[in-house]
């Protein structure tokens, strides 16, 4: 990677910030990616607004748009789209699939970057606390950590969502998918941690009669803040899918609230009735995975060039 | 829709009725459709009803059947669902009484099948008797006794074995706190004097004891080869095959009993020489294969309903319409609502829902029109001399000014929240009525439940949803076999309730019920059925919303097809067969 | 050696009885009405009550779930009374829906998913290693790019997507192979590995991509390490050095993710075999989940937590035999 940083023209004395920023502005597939991701979550911010646009909700009927005599085929091309309906519409029930797509946009995203955030602050500051104190703390902590990966996470999640009834589907899949992921990122922040504590710069702030919570705030957790940019990166897409798996087999989020996941589901059986359908869901969900994974790819390989891998 | 349903039982009348010529399943009776409207002449799914498809079958090939889903039940003594009971009585074990093997109408007709007639009455219809045919076999070549069949009926009291039907226990004396052959108790009401001959004891009067002997019940089950609850897993076979292998939720294998005689045998046909039935497949994919019906598949039939996505791939190609079978089910299926509990106990609620539901989206939901009619009355058209009734006169896409002025009027103007339980493959449907149930303020959260789970825990009184989508079908074409398993208050239970689903307990109705049930004039008690359910509806303990088929693909190889009307428009397993067996994968 | 194996064992027990611990309160405690819970939605009030007596709500809970963890290991007789119910070692308790002890449930199922897993494991290191090490040794070449946006294309993709493209192109459109259908090796080999071709290739897609990805950078940075160079240096072939010292290291933390994932599809890959309607272990647990069958869900989990720990055990041990390094 030093071969390729040298080619940009920089000032000398850049932070690794910078250079950082830099490094990412020169790659095509960043652009890209990052063009992606910034269209999929402005779509999931303005849902309301967009469908509102689009002059549907993602809940509302239209039954002039489907054909009941062929179980309820969209009339038209490519799954009825139309002036009306810009994507086309649901089978059967005629509902708008630019607005569905828009407003599953945000239930699936949302609940990603949750559990993400959920995974990232859970095991960071696992990785953080076993790295720098060590001993028995660290021996617990491990612990934990090879016992949770040790569950059967998907199996695991499916069974909790089916028993929880009756309580809130978003921020229980949110919380369950966040329960099996930390221990990945709380292994790379504890190996980190590991490395940094006795650099020279952390012994001097010790000697210096820093307290622990100042050493960590100041000196530890910048130090490590690369690789979890990276891998936070990284991770997204899986919870996406996670998401999407859910959703799919059924212990999602409940009708009629639209997620990427859960039209997928649905429109497998149309695959061949009615392609489009079909394709608009899955074609969201791919691109989205695809650009973090792209994304992460280029913020690993700048930020943590080493690869602090589990 | 009630899979439960059966053979009920009840008063008078099947004779003078004529069994049938329901309305909309009624495509070779011209005289009906003419009047019905809905006749097959202008219906594409409906042209082969009441007609065999394929042909007069070959002997010999191997059968598949391709399901989504393992049976409820094979042990004679717990089956009771409506497809299950067909594979069972005319495949593995014979009854003492069964249903003709003809499409349309004449399936409603009972022959003698273990017994040599349809059974002697006496005692004032008190007393049962029924002759065994001389030769019958089973697997093993040993004789069937009258006592292995007082023996399944014993034990079908045995709380080790739940799920079958109750009428042993409804109609015969002294049954009452029997719990089975277990212990060495038997029941003294059922008397086998000789080993060909077996007489029932009731306990009031049953002049239509024989539409019961129909039941998987009265199957022959020989002491010996009881395991209890094992022994569904392997029914010992009195009937054309026996079972060959059977991995639950994989894969039954039966092969030709050897034993049976189809001498002694006037309704079962046995044409292939194997039947493997394939379970756990994907409908779609189900559908799929028997639309290309290339190699195996084409020797193959469907278990399960078509899936309505399929039906564009169905219904616009001839070559494969001809492959579909759509008896109707004749059940209705109605949003029943739970009028015990606030705030359904206020029949403007109810009816606000009656007017807020949109009928529309449910038969597109449901398949479309082509598979399904919008239903106006609580009783199938069958039962109203081929066309249901509008008396409520509410337009099918409903009206949701007046539901939300029906709100205002009961309190609740800005609506309420409650929840609906559906069968899995009915979220469609679900989230139709949840659409339509929204317009006018009501807020519905959708349960969807396992099919194999679905009466149990619709049938839980005090656990269930406010609402619940199912449905009821009359036996045969009587009132007395809808209303008041439907809006009797008397036969709710606490648990494992069925048919009355609104637990609906309204003094009049019940009155009412038992005054047509005393009548003895057929044509009048008919009448007074019919108005009775235009009155009931009025107080609005379901909204009723459509009258499905029972849409079923075969392959291209498949002959003597049709959906039997006395098994909810299953494939009649007695006469189904191969056009050319050389062609079926052996 | 031996010690390290014996230390190692005692922490998969330990794990185990962690995880069932953790299932157990999850099944047996939260539950308002546990019993009820583990009857099932399609519930009679005879079942209600042998389930009653079955699981000793009477017990304290540590006795309930000591009774459970001994029953695994010795068998045990459930129940008291009229309501007694043998079940054999391993007893991992007794599927009321199905009238058929957990056991012999997922057994019969077992072979069904393990034929999925190692077929499809077969396919996907096959595929998923020769692509990672050739776009490793050929790092950025055109071929390495092909490669790694083919892979990062296909891990992007969802199984249940995937495995739909497969059918249409596979059975529907050009009729290549059969709608899966299990047929057991015992059987028939030859029908065994057809009908389930295209489960596999389903599965593989998505692994092998993500194996391309992750053996790719573990050779690149093998390949670096200062004693491949040594060994460069000493005038080794290539190839060599390659195939003795450098896919020996530069495989181990494939080997780590292998063990997880082998061990996890082992109790069922639930979206593939419910999307091919193969009956594993997986679709077992799907049908559980919704016929609320919770002795089977509870099963289901740890046998595939036996799994997951076997199976990285055995991964720890084979470090010994791949990675030279590595030493007990």
């Amino acid at each position: 990677m030093a071969a390729t940083l040298s080619s940009t023209s920089l000032p000398a004395g850049s932070g690794p910030w910078q250079l950082a920023r830099a490094e990412l502005r020169r790659r095509t597939s960043v652009k890209i990616s990052l063009s992606v991701v910034a269209l999929f979550v402005f779509m999931a911010a303005a849902a309301p607004l967009l469908s509102a646009l689009g002059g549907w909700s993602p809940d509302e009927f239209d039954k002039s748009a489907v054909d009941p005599y062929l179980g309820g085929l969209p009339i038209g091309p490519f799954g009825g789209i139309s002036a009306d309906h810009w994507l086309g519409v649901e089978p059967v029930t005629g509902r708008d699939l630019f607005a569905r797509v828009v407003h599953g946009a945000q239930v699936s995203l949302f609940i990603a970057f949750a559990a993400t955030a959920i995974v990232v602050t859970a095991g960071t500051a696992a990785g953080v606390t076993a790295g720098y104190f060590g001993g028995r703390t660290d021996a617990v902590l491990s612990r934990l950590m090879d016992l949770t990966m040790s569950f059967p996470s998907l199996i695991f999640m499916i069974a909790m969502l089916s028993v929880a009834k009756d309580v809130n589907r978003i921020l229980l899949m949110t919380v369950v998918i966040g329960l099996f992921g930390w221990p990945g990122i709380a292994r790379v922040v504890r190996g980190q941690t590991l490395s940094l504590k006795h650099r020279e710069y952390v012994d001097a702030a010790r000697v210096a009669g820093a307290g622990p919570w100042r050493i960590l705030s100041r000196d530890i957790l910048p130090g490590v803040a690369g690789p979890v940019i990276a891998y936070t990166t990284l991770i997204i897409p899986g919870m996406i899918a996670t998401e999407a798996a859910l959703s799919y087999l059924g212990v999602g989020v409940r009708p009629p609230t639209p997620s990427w996941g859960q039209m997928i589901a649905e429109s497998v059986a149309f695959y061949d009735t009615d392609p489009m359908y079909f394709i608009l869901p899955s074609s969201c969900l791919f691109l989205t995975v695809l650009a973090f994974t792209l994304l992460g790819d280029a913020l690993r390989d700048i930020l943590d060039p080493r690869g602090s891998r589990i | 829709m009630n899979t439960r349903t059966l053979t009920t039982v009840a008063a008078a009348l099947a004779a003078t009725l004529a069994l049938g010529a329901s309305g909309c399943s009624g495509g070779r009776d011209g005289e009906d459709s003419a009047r019905d409207g809905r006749g097959s002449a202008e219906n594409p799914a409906t042209a082969n009803n009441g007609a065999v498809v394929g042909g007069a079958p070959e002997k010999g090939g191997t059968l598949t059947v391709l399901s989504n889903t393992d049976f409820t039940h094979l042990d004679p003594a717990r089956n009771w669902v409506m497809g299950d009971m067909d594979f069972g009585t005319r495949l593995l074990y014979r009854t003492l009484v069964t249903y003709k093997a003809a499409p349309g109408a004449e399936g409603g007709e009972l022959v003698p099948d273990l017994a040599e007639d349809l059974g002697a009455p006496s005692n004032g219809a008190k007393t049962w008797t029924f002759r065994l045919k001389k030769g019958l076999k089973y697997e093993d070549g040993t004789a069937i006794t009258a006592q292995d069949i007082k023996y399944n009926v014993e034990r079908s009291f045995s709380p080790d074995l739940p799920g079958g039907p109750d009428y042993a226990a409804r109609y015969l004396a002294g049954a009452e706190g029997y719990q089975g052959p277990a212990h060495g108790k038997h029941l003294d009401s059922v008397k086998t004097p000789d080993d060909r001959t077996i007489v029932f004891e009731l306990r009031k009067p049953f002049a239509e004891f024989a539409y019961a002997t129909v039941l998987p019940t009265f199957a022959p089950v020989p002491k010996a080869q009881d395991k209890g609850p094992q022994y569904d897993n392997r029914p010992f076979s009195s009937g054309p095959y026996k079972i060959e292998s059977y991995a639950r939720d994989k894969r039954l294998v039966l092969v030709r009993n050897t034993h049976w005689d189809p001498a002694t045998d006037q309704v079962r046909k046995a044409h292939p020489d194997r039947i493997v039935v394939t379970m756990g497949l994907k409908g779609n994919q189900i559908d799929d294969r028997l639309i290309a019906s290339s190699g195996a598949d084409a020797s193959a039939v469907s278990w399960g309903k078509m899936r309505p996505e399929s039906t564009p791939k169905v219904l616009t190609k001839a070559d494969v319409r001809a492959r579909l079978l759509a008896e109707s089910s004749n059940c209705t299926e109605m949003v029943q609502m739970h009028t015990g509990r606030t705030p359904f106990d206020d029949v403007r609620v109810r009816q606000a829902v009656q007017y807020a539901l949109d009928r529309e989206a449910i038969v597109t939901a449901s398949g479309g029109p082509a598979l399904n009619d919008a239903a106006t009355a609580l009783m199938p058209g069958s039962l109203f001399d081929g066309k249901q009734p509008d008396t409520l006169k509410i337009p099918l896409t409903g009206d949701a000014a007046k539901a939300k002025e029906l709100l205002k009027q009961a309190g609740k103007p800005d609506g309420f929240a409650t929840s609906i339980t559906v069968s899995n493959g009915d979220k469609g449907v679900g989230e139709a009525i949840q659409q339509a149930l929204g317009r006018a303020g009501i807020k519905v959260t959708i349960e969807t439940v396992d099919p194999s789970a679905f009466y149990d825990t619709i049938g839980d009184t005090e656990n269930r949803t406010d609402l619940v989508y199912t449905g009821w079908c009359p036996d045969y074409p009587s009132g007395s076999t809808f209303l008041p398993f439907v809006f009797d208050g008397r036969y709710i239970k606490e648990k494992g309730n069925s048919g009355n689903h609104s637990l609906f307990r309204d003094k009049p109705t019940m009155q009412r019920m038992d005054e047509i049930a005393a009548m003895t004039d057929a044509q009048q008690a008919n009448q007074a059925w019919q108005q009775l359910d235009g009155e009931i509806l009025a107080k609005a303990p379901t909204a009723p919303a459509v009258i499905e088929r029972m849409p079923l693909l075969l392959g291209a190889n498949i002959a003597g097809a049709y959906g039997h009307t006395s098994f909810g428009g299953q494939i009649d397993y007695a006469t189904v067969g191969l056009k050319d067996p050389a062609k079926s994968a052996g | 050696m031996i010690l390290y194996l014996g230390r190692r064992l005692l922490g998969v027990v330990g794990v185990l009885i962690a995880i069932a611990a953790v299932t157990f309160t999850i099944f047996y405690v939260l539950p308002a009405d546990p019993a009820a819970a583990a009857c099932g939605k399609s519930c009679s009030a005879d079942r209600l009550a042998a389930i009653r007596a079955h699981m000793g709500l009477d017990q304290p809970v540590w006795r309930q779930f000591a009774d459970f963890v001994t029953g695994i290991f010795t068998g045990r007789t459930i129940g008291s009374g009229q309501y007694t119910l043998h079940c054999e070692f391993p007893c991992l308790g007794y599927s009321y829906e199905n009238s058929q002890a957990v056991w012999d449930l997922l057994m019969d199922r077992l072979p069904v998913s393990a034929s999925l897993a190692f077929g499809a494991a077969a396919l996907w290191l096959g595929l998923g290693l020769s692509a990672g090490v050739t776009a490793a040794l050929r790092k950025d070449t055109l071929a390495d790019r092909v490669l790694m946006v083919g892979a990062v294309a296909a891990a992007s993709l969802p199984v249940y997507f995937t495995s739909v493209l497969l059918i249409y192109g596979l059975i529907r459109a050009t009729g290549l192979l059969p709608y899966p259908q299990y047929v057991p090796l015992g059987s028939d080999p030859v029908q065994w590995a057809s009908n389930l071709l295209l489960p596999w290739l389903a599965l593989a897609i998505l692994y092998a991509a993500m194996y391309a990805r992750q053996s790719r950078s573990s050779m690149i940075e093998t390949m670096a390490e200062p004693y491949i160079r040594t060994a460069r240096a000493k005038g080794l072939p290539r190839r060599t050095v390659v195939v003795k010292h450098g896919l020996r290291a530069g495989m181990t933390p494939v080997l780590t993710i292998f063990g997880m994932d082998l061990g996890g599809l082992l109790a069922g890959a639930v979206i593939t075999e419910s999307i091919f309607g193969l009956p594993g272990v997986g679709r077992l647990f799907y049908g559980a989940l919704s016929s609320g069958d919770q002795p089977v869900i509870l099963g289901v989990t740890l046998l595939a937590a036996t799994f997951i720990v076997l199976a990285n055990l055995a991964v720890d041990l084979l470090y010994a035999v791949v990675d030279p390094r590595v030493r007990y």
